[in-house]
């Protein structure tokens, strides 16, 4: 009973955050000063009256509570708002990329992750942690997505998959090492690992339940890094994504397909976070 | 000298350095020499210029500049507001802080980078390129305090427990008088917050350069450079164009390398 009232009650949170996003995403576009512009404003046939006159039409047509019932109704609907640029409903723009950017996310996701544990696990169980593990990491760090990704263009060596795993495993691996390193220090961990326990054993039986919570939370956290990296990949690569699109519509001031794909992975954040949440929730109830 | 402190000293040194090139007599980041355009390391241009023919070590030298001024600004201001948020949500009723921690998980549930672009790609068409260097600063700072907020806001509820703060409730302190009490006491964790911002501030700066929404032409800037690397008909006539990438990363390791307890 006490499970079902904290998901009921996560639920409920993060029902109130996706309003919350949707509200404060729609102010921000709006009170952005340059939202009323019209690129017809840069057209020197226009005359000074003319283009106050579109001015105070663009004021008028876009006033804020406004705009947010008419985003609201948009997502009830389930178009996402109309495209400036193409004329379409939204969702007509991010269905067929949908399923490019899940790919590409969940094998980046599950590389990257292979990478990090794989790491952690050899640097966790030495003595010293050393700067042979840290160093690489601290480099991947140091160098922005879209550097690195058109590094590995230059190269001819590694893709977009390649770029982002290497970003989540450099991320990833200082979080997992530390958990590692706390998790082996545990009393009941030095006695078996003393009593000569076999490591796959006390893996799987005590550490992966020891941190198991604290995993489930890294996870969420992953989502985001490689959320971050999603734009400058997908355009470098000319990866057709969800990336892609969200770059195409600010380069050309299609803010109802910007404010959409950003809803959508606010959506994507909030949705994981409540999962990864919810194994420490399960254990404490 | 301690060599703890060696990255900022290492830093220090590369911003004087880079402040002695830009103020040069004749450097300008502007100029375009017609004549040398995409050459190598010569005594008039020593890191070569772009295809422009602009000196590529002053613009270098001003991107530099530029962004390590405007995200230590900006790590500035968003430290300042996460302070003074955190410790309000703190001391407030349990109601206005849990109204604010949500405010901060919105924020925290939105990726960086999409909000950036859209607000970016909301500024006024005729922008100047100052403006859109202090805009996306600005934009920076705005949206990087929840996370160090929600910090401040842990480290100021345990300081809200702490035997001394009682004391000093007890003894008639209220609002104002206790967060001055307070502040001086958040500061080691303020610091670390302050650090981390700026390292990501650059790096952000430089991502959203790259795709092209981030600082306007001709003023300098590291993703504006990295655009160069995109045109591969311009790596076969000089290496110079990786100089600009290079010295990023090595600024960024330096942000990284400083201690936080510094």
């Amino acid at each position: 009973m006490k499970a079902l009232s904290r998901l009921l009650r996560s639920l409920a949170r993060t029902l109130a955050l996706v309003l919350l996003v949707m509200i404060g995403s729609t102010l921000l576009v709006r009170l952005a000063p340059g939202y009323l512009s019209d690129a017809r404003e840069m057209d020197a046939r226009y005359s000074n009256t003319v283009r106050e006159e579109l001015a105070q039409e663009a004021a008028r047509s876009h006033s804020l509570p406004r705009m947010l019932a008419r985003e609201a109704n948009s997502w009830l609907h389930g178009d996402a708002g109309i495209s400036r640029q193409f004329g379409v409903p939204v969702r007509e723009l991010i269905r067929p990329r949908l399923a490019v950017t899940g790919g590409l996310l969940l094998r980046s996701l599950l590389l990257g992750w292979a990478l990090a544990l794989t790491a952690a696990l050899v640097a966790s169980t030495r003595r010293k942690s050393g700067i042979v593990w840290q160093a690489p990491a601290t480099l991947l760090l140091a160098i922005p997505t879209a550097a690195m990704a058109t590094l590995c263009l230059l190269a001819g060596s590694g893709g977009p998959v390649f770029v982002m795993a290497l970003l989540i495993a450099a991320r990833d691996f200082k979080f997992l090492c530390r958990m590692l390193r706390q998790a082996w220090l545990e009393p009941h961990l030095l006695q078996a690992r003393a009593q000569g326990i076999r490591m796959r054993r006390l893996l799987a039986v005590h550490v992966a339940a020891a941190i198991g919570a604290q995993l489930a939370a890294l996870a969420g956290l992953s989502l985001v890094t490689a959320l971050s990296a999603l734009v400058p990949v997908e355009v470098l690569f000319d990866v057709p994504g969800v990336g892609q699109l969200a770059w195409n519509a600010a380069m050309n001031r299609d803010l109802p397909v910007l404010l959409a794909v950003t809803l959508l992975m606010a959506l994507a954040v909030t949705a994981s976070g409540m999962l990864g949440g919810q194994p420490s929730e399960w254990e404490r109830a | 000298m301690r060599i703890r402190l060696l990255p900022v000293w290492l830093l220090v040194a590369l911003a004087l350095g880079a402040s002695l090139i830009v103020a040069l007599p004749g450097a300008s980041y502007a100029y375009q020499d017609r004549e040398h355009t995409l050459t190598g390391a010569s005594l008039q241009h020593p890191a070569g210029t772009d295809e422009l023919g602009r000196d590529r070590l002053v613009r270098v030298s001003a991107a530099l500049l530029l962004s390590l001024a405007g995200a230590l600004a900006a790590s500035a201001l968003t430290t300042a507001a996460a302070a003074a948020i955190g410790a309000l949500a703190a001391f407030a009723p349990r109601g206005v802080a849990w109204l604010v921690m949500l405010v901060c998980d919105a924020f925290l549930a939105l990726p960086w980078l999409f909000l950036l672009m859209m607000v970016r790609s909301a500024l006024p068409l005729q922008a100047s390129p100052a403006h859109s260097a202090a805009i996306t600063f600005l934009v920076l700072a705005a949206l990087g305090w929840p996370a160090c907020a929600r910090a401040v806001y842990s480290g100021g509820l345990g300081l809200k427990r702490s035997d001394w703060i009682m004391q000093a409730r007890a003894s008639g302190l209220r609002g104002a008088q206790l967060i001055r009490q307070v502040l001086p006491n958040l500061r080691p964790l303020l610091l670390p917050q302050f650090l981390v911002c700026v390292p990501a501030f650059v790096i952000a700066e430089a991502n959203l350069g790259a795709l092209g929404l981030g600082i306007g032409e001709p003023l300098p800037s590291w993703g504006g450079m990295l655009l160069e690397l995109d045109n591969s008909a311009l790596l076969f006539r000089t290496q110079w164009v990786y100089f600009p990438v290079a010295l990023l990363i090595l600024v960024l390791l330096l942000l990284e390398a400083i201690p936080v307890e510094a």
